[in-house]
């Protein structure tokens, strides 16, 4: 056998390794190139049907009817806007929107904190057993009747309550505002409190809340959007037309076809094609509170995924 | 245990004592929880006992417990019913297919979005893809409407394009489960992809430096260490979607349905809905959404168990 | 200002006994520091002065009334603790003066009082700052600031400077030993720096796996320990220990060297004999040891030598002596026999009889 001779063999090794890194740097580059072609396809997925939709609520009725509006208003026209915000329904819809959404927030907030900051503490006796009562509402519940059945005892059928109280509490949100009561503010400051002579209240409003702001802020964000966005609660409980959510005059107009008030367009034709129309403004007009905040959200929304992954 | 040495000791064990302690130092913890509590009794537990009606004839008039018991009348002849299969199929086929075209696309979304060194590109994908989640469902319902519509919607167009006469997705029994699927992914695709990316940017940082040390190519990277560092958030969720496998949202399904895809749109939580508050028969109704639900808890029991052997983590 | 008085005190947490039938009186105005290792429970003791851990047996009285019960804001406490738990949101000012504020105090009286606590503290400036705007020192400042404006009876220390880096952490504790002779308030201070032990209290207890080891002044417990136990606790750099035989009034190192000594033991024993590194000094009672010199450290004025018998752990020796020495080299070092003391293997002392 031929001496071994290390010199020789780590260059070989090292041209071998400097050939491959040549081809492992040309894999990567395509890689990389098909990665962003990959990325751009779901931007595209995802951003396309948005464009078309805004774009059509700005074209002209005859435009949109004929189905004539691709990527870019045709015909632009502000027309579907204008027969959107003189509906009185659309209004008032919106108008209930906002209040059940601020109203409901709040007291779901309240609730929330007020479930979940006793929890929150390790020497709460019984603690542990209304948690494990509270988490087993979101394995098992009475179902669509019963609740139903609750509510309409309590009065609230056909009230504004009924959009409020009967899905007041997310056990979700109790799980992590509790975490983050438990984990993110430290025992320390419980007790130094206590030393201080805080109870348990002044400690909350004084001490607990002011730290915990990044979490009500996510929690409060989740129940506003959830508010905003549902339709059921509305649909079972609500009977008069006037305490109708936005999402269920929009569930009428957009999805049962309801010809809503087109105001002085009386020919068929034209009816026709303004009720298209107005279906695309009617989804922005109701999208973009959501949209024009959720960038700025997002962030929040973000954390508040990882705060759900500290244990509870 | 240890005998006491002041005859005091004993009293401090046990949870009297424990439970008088508390009281005494958190009676304002006790006040303040005290809404919530009645909360829960009124809206969650009060409707668990309400929906003893499943194994009565119940009426207005009589009321919850003055009704007449019917026994297990309901339950047979739900399932003596023709639609109970149609309806257990329909339900579970839209779920399974759910949970499995929805769950690899986040993950590749995911991974995708983590070679992306570029960081204002990264971010407008991140948020663009994100938004949907944050829509309604009324408004995705009525935006699929629109765009799958041959007459106006942009599908109509692509049809066009190839010229073939365009096809109507909603008018269609066949078509209706992979609108709602596809429709499903659009929206939350984003949103799954960021518990992912969580997930890989919490991997640990040496392993990346060891695979470029053995010149490890981008693909072989993410192969031996972003994929087995994505498994266990994936083994998690794939198995809570197992485990809410019969428990699909009444809201999307009843949107999309019409007359034409009854067929195979009609599931479990809308039938329900009709039977109990359009035809207001009570029992029959609470009888099929306490079989639904007995089943759902069953399931999750069952998945949790496979959850702990499979990742030593309890799901609850 | 008070006493404290505990009394057959027990604790456990679930089934695991933390602290065992503890009894301890503390002096009204005195300094007393806990002392021991890692989980012995001082913490844990510390806590039921202050009330926050409740007792599982035995009475807590302080200022002679029964507190046992009693909420910590009761019992006329205030607690320092290890990482400050300065409340994040708020300025110096209002953690200063947030104890007052629960009171219910008059914002002038607040006012007054959060400015005489600035000032004895030095914390003139900083008071608009928030906590995270501070450097660990000024954060603890405040964190007494905020116990003294109340006027407690009795201070607790939970290890406050053991966040600190080395030279701040003399200097604070040179300005805690200045408050307590500033107030002459009962302090009760927690640590596992033996030197922080030694320069601040008038009474040390140390404390092992929930028992009290011993209860004395610094020198007492440094010059007349009851313990193996508090004889290696007590003391930078720790007590030497040779092990050794005791025949018919002779000890004898495992060497061979022996001399005199009556111990309070019946026949003969295997003992340990325990020498403190700076009585390896010439005396009437010295004997000579043949030692191998390991490392020699200089510190100035004095020199550590680590010098080992055969087959034996090194040894510390304090020594004065200024001529060169070689690690590895051998040498003869005296032992001042009369100032060594004797413990059984098992850690008990051995009293020299006379
Ligand atoms: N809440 C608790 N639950 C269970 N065990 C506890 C609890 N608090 C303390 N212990 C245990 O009690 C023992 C004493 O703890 P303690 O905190 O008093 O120790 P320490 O002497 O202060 O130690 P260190 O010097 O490390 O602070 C330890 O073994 C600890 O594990
Ligand atoms: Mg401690």
């Amino acid at each position: 056998m031929v001496a071994f001779n290390p010199d020789e063999t780590s260059e070989i090794a090292r041209a071998r390794l400097k050939k491959r890194s040549l081809n492992v740097q040309l894999v990567d580059r395509l890689f990389v190139a098909a990665v962003y072609i990959l990325l751009a396809t779901f931007l595209a997925i995802v951003l396309l049907p948005l464009i078309y939709i805004v774009a059509s609520s700005f074209s002209s009725p005859q435009a949109v009817s004929a189905g004539r509006v691709g990527l870019w208003p045709v015909d632009f026209s502000l027309r579907g806007y204008e027969v959107a915000l003189r509906d009185p329904k659309i209004v008032s819809g919106f108008l209930n929107s906002i209040f059940y959404t601020v109203a409901g927030t709040l007291i779901s907030v309240v609730l929330t904190i007020a479930v979940a900051f006793p929890l929150s503490r390790v020497d709460f006796f019984g603690g542990s057993l209304i948690t494990k009562l509270i988490v087993f509402t979101m394995l098992f519940s009475g179902g669509l009747i019963p609740t139903y059945m609750v509510v309409r005892s309590m009065g609230m059928l056909n009230t504004p309550w009924a959009m409020i109280i009967p899905n007041a509490i997310g056990v979700w949100q109790v799980i992590l505002a509790r975490a983050y009561f438990r984990d993110a503010i430290p025992k320390e400051l419980y007790e130094a409190a206590r030393v201080d002579g805080a109870g348990d209240i002044r400690f909350l409003l004084l001490v607990a809340i002011p730290l915990a702001k990044p979490m009500i802020a996510v929690i409060a964000l989740m129940y506003a959007i959830w508010q905003w966005n549902s339709y059921f609660d509305a649909l079972i409980y609500l009977r008069t037309d006037a305490l109708h959510p936005l999402q269920l005059v929009l569930r009428n107009i957009l999805i049962l076809n309801t010809q809503s008030n087109l105001g002085d367009a009386t020919a068929m034709l034209e009816r026709q094609q303004l009720a298209d129309l107005l279906k695309y403004s009617l989804i922005v007009i109701s999208t973009v509170p959501v949209l024009l905040i959720y960038p700025f959200v997002a962030r929040h929304f973000t954390k508040g995924i990882m705060l759900g992954s500290v244990k509870g | 245990m240890a005998v006491s040495e002041n005859g005091d000791e004993i009293d401090r064990r046990g949870w009297r004592y424990r439970a008088r302690r508390s009281w005494q130092r958190h009676w304002q913890l006790y006040l303040l929880i005290l809404p919530p509590l009645v909360y829960f009794a009124i809206f969650k537990y009060l409707p668990m006992v309400n929906a003893i009606i499943a194994f009565k004839d119940y009426n207005v008039v009589a009321g919850v417990w003055g009704s007449p018991w019917a026994g297990w009348k309901h339950f047979s002849s739900f399932f003596g019913n023709l639609v109970f299969w149609q309806l257990i199929r329909n339900t579970f086929t839209l779920s399974a297919y759910y949970v499995l075209a929805s769950f690899p696309i986040p993950i590749i979304l995911a991974l995708a979005l983590n070679e992306v060194r570029l960081r204002a590109f990264k971010q407008t994908v991140q948020l663009v893809t994100y938004a949907p989640y944050f829509i309604s469902t009324v408004v995705i319902v009525s935006m699929t409407i629109l765009i799958l519509s041959p007459r106006i919607g942009l599908v109509g167009d692509v049809f066009g394009l190839f010229g073939v006469p365009a096809v109507d997705f909603l008018g269609r029994a066949d078509y209706f489960r992979h609108v709602y699927v596809w429709s499903d992914i659009w929206q939350t695709t984003g949103y799954s992809a960021v518990i992912y990316m969580a997930a890989l940017a919490s991997i640990d940082p040496s392993l990346y430096e060891a695979a470029k040390v053995d010149g490890a190519s981008r693909i072989q990277k993410i192969i031996h260490v972003d994929i087995p560092g994505l498994m266990p958030t994936a083994i998690i969720i794939l198995i809570l979607g197992v485990g809410n496998i019969m428990q699909v949202g009444f809201e999307k399904a009843f949107l999309l349905q019409n007359p034409l895809n009854l067929s195979q749109s009609e599931i479990i939580s809308t039938y329900v809905y009709k039977t109990g508050l359009l035809n207001a028969n009570f029992s029959l109704a609470t009888a099929i959404n306490l079989f639904n639900a007995m089943i759902n808890l069953v399931l999750l029991v069952g998945v949790n168990a496979v959850a702990k052997r499979v990742t030593g983590r309890s799901l609850w | 200002m008070a006493g404290v008085e505990l009394s057959g005190v027990t604790k456990a947490f679930g089934g695991f006994h933390v602290i065992h039938g503890l009894d301890l009186k503390i002096d009204d105005g005195s300094f007393t520091v806990f002392v021991g290792p890692s989980g012995c429970g001082k913490s844990t003791l510390l806590r039921m002065v202050a009330g926050l851990e409740d007792v599982s047996g035995g009475v807590v009285r302080i200022g002679g009334t029964d507190v046992t019960d009693a909420d910590p804001v009761a019992r006329g406490i205030a607690m320092v603790f290890q990482n400050y738990a300065l409340y994040p949101h708020m300025t110096v000012r209002q953690n200063i003066g947030f104890p007052l504020r629960m009171q219910g105090a008059a914002k002038k009286t607040v006012e007054q009082r959060v400015s005489e606590a600035a000032e004895i503290l030095q914390l003139g400036e900083l008071l608009e700052r928030k906590p995270a705007q501070l450097s660990g020192g000024q954060r603890q400042r405040v964190a007494i600031g905020r116990s003294i404006v109340r006027n407690p009876d009795v201070f607790l220390f939970d290890e406050p400077l053991s966040n600190l880096d080395a030279e701040l952490r003399v200097s604070m504790r040179v300005e805690i030993a200045k408050l307590h002779k500033t107030l002459g308030t009962t302090m009760i201070y927690v640590t596992h720096d033996q030197t922080e032990a030694m320069t601040l209290a008038d009474k040390i207890v140390v404390l092992r796996a929930g028992r009290i080891e011993q209860v004395g002044t610094p020198v007492e417990l440094y010059t007349n320990p009851a313990s193996l136990f508090v004889a290696g606790f007590i003391g930078s750099p720790r007590m030497n220990f040779l092990s050794g035989t005791y025949v018919d009034s002779f000890v004898t190192l495992v060497n061979g060297v022996s001399w005199h000594a009556e111990l309070d033991i019946d026949g003969s024993a295997e003992i340990l004999v325990g020498v403190r590194p700076e009585h390896f000094v010439p005396g009437p009672a010295s004997v000579s040891l043949p030692l191998s010199v390991d490392i020699v450290e200089y510190l100035g004025g004095t020199r550590y030598v680590y010098a080992a018998l055969p087959g034996e752990s090194p040894l510390t020796i304090e020594d004065r002596g200024a001529d060169d020495m070689q690690s590895g080299s051998s040498r003869e070092f005296p032992l001042d026999t009369s100032k060594a003391l004797y413990f059984t293997p098992e850690g008990k002392r051995l009293y020299a009889l006379g």
